[in-house]
């Protein structure tokens, strides 16, 4: 009884190739099985950098890619998150050094809102004072960044450790660092969703000003 | 189904504990399960829900039908309790990885997905005996 009812079940569903978005040359990510076409959209894929760009090297990055659009057979993603695996963020941490993080939330030019957790690791053992330092030029940089660039011209930068290297270039005379990564890069909101807010904030605003009178 | 029927990948979660250890293969967005199965299924006595052969048999089980399923490889992700409790994937995992592999199945990234707190609740005191 049971492997019939799960025949009927199998003949309902339907394979969707899943896409990665234009950004990334629409490389084929996966395959996911659905009995309807809606049920597919909001599912997240997973992949790491080297299995999408090819190269073996790079599998220290995860990318998560959200399914938001659904054709008769293959459905189309947006990115979502770019993380560094775990392990390989342990295998950074050293003892006696010191581990800088910063969580930064910035609006590109284009009206993404994206948070940012760069981290960089010392050679030695840094001064809280330095350490604060170092935060600060990561906040600059990224904020820096989120006003001159777009969403996708942002994510490349990440991706391709331009940002990095350059909190790297600057931080470094502070302290000498041993490394810098973006550990995690990801979406917070679109700017319609953006937009939607600031209409509300602008009230909150008003009635606010018109409390302290 | 379409025409790539045999290179279809899935991902493995395995939560391997020291009580249990569950096995659930899914397809690539994890949305999916194709096929599950628990310590229990295999053994008699709950002692052993853990052990390393029961995830062998599990495994065991758990590849053929996701052969059937038209899938030739996994993704596997490996988790323990975490949270406040052990960190440490259980007997379980490895055996399975193993066996999973032994069965004919491909095996891509293995990962570690146990939950580690970002400081959250207390820890529960220590165990007396």
């Amino acid at each position: 009884m049971s492997e019939r009812s799960v025949s009927r079940q199998k003949r309902g569903k339907r394979w969707y190739t899943v896409l990665a978005p234009e950004q990334f040359d629409r490389e084929e990510l996966g395959e996911t099985v659905a009995e309807e076409p809606d049920q597919v959209l909001g599912r997240t894929i997973e992949t790491t950098l080297g299995e999408l760009g090819g190269d073996a090297g790079a599998n220290n990055t995860k990318l998560t890619f959200k399914i938001n659009d659904v054709g008769s057979d293959s459905a189309y993603t947006e990115f979502v998150q770019h993380e560094l695996t775990r392990d390989y963020l342990r295998s950074l941490v050293r003892r006696g050094a010191s581990k800088v993080d910063a969580s930064i939330t910035v609006l590109t030019q284009d009206d993404y809102r994206l948070q940012v957790q760069p981290v960089a690791f010392t050679t030695k053992k840094a001064d809280r004072s330095q350490e604060a330092a170092i935060r600060r030029v990561m906040i600059d940089l990224v904020k820096e960044a989120g006003t001159e660039r777009t969403f996708e011209q942002f994510v490349d930068s990440v991706i391709e450790g331009r940002l990095s290297s350059a909190i790297y270039g600057e931080a470094k005379t502070i302290y000498p660092l041993r490394r810098v990564e973006i550990k995690k890069l990801s979406l917070r909101a679109r700017p319609s969703e953006v937009a939607a807010e600031e209409e509300v904030a602008v009230d909150v605003d008003e009635s606010d000003v018109a409390v302290d009178e | 189904m379409s025409e790539s029927a045999d290179d279809k990948w899935g991902i493995a979660h395995v939560y391997a504990s020291f009580n249990n250890t569950l096995i659930t293969i899914t397809d690539q967005t994890g949305a999916e399960t194709i096929v599950k199965s628990s310590g229990g299924s295999v053994v008699k006595q709950n002692r052993d829900e853990a052990s390393p052969y029961a995830a062998m048999q599990m495994a065991e089980s758990v590849a053929e039908q996701v052969k059937e399923a038209g899938i030739s490889g996994v993704h596997v992700r490996v988790r323990g309790p975490g949270g406040n409790g052990n960190k440490s994937p259980g007997p379980g995992a490895q055996a399975t990885i193993r066996a999973l592999a032994r069965a004919g199945l491909e095996i891509g990234r293995i990962e570690d997905v146990t939950p580690i707190p970002h400081d959250g609740t207390r820890a529960p005191k220590n165990k007396r005996v």
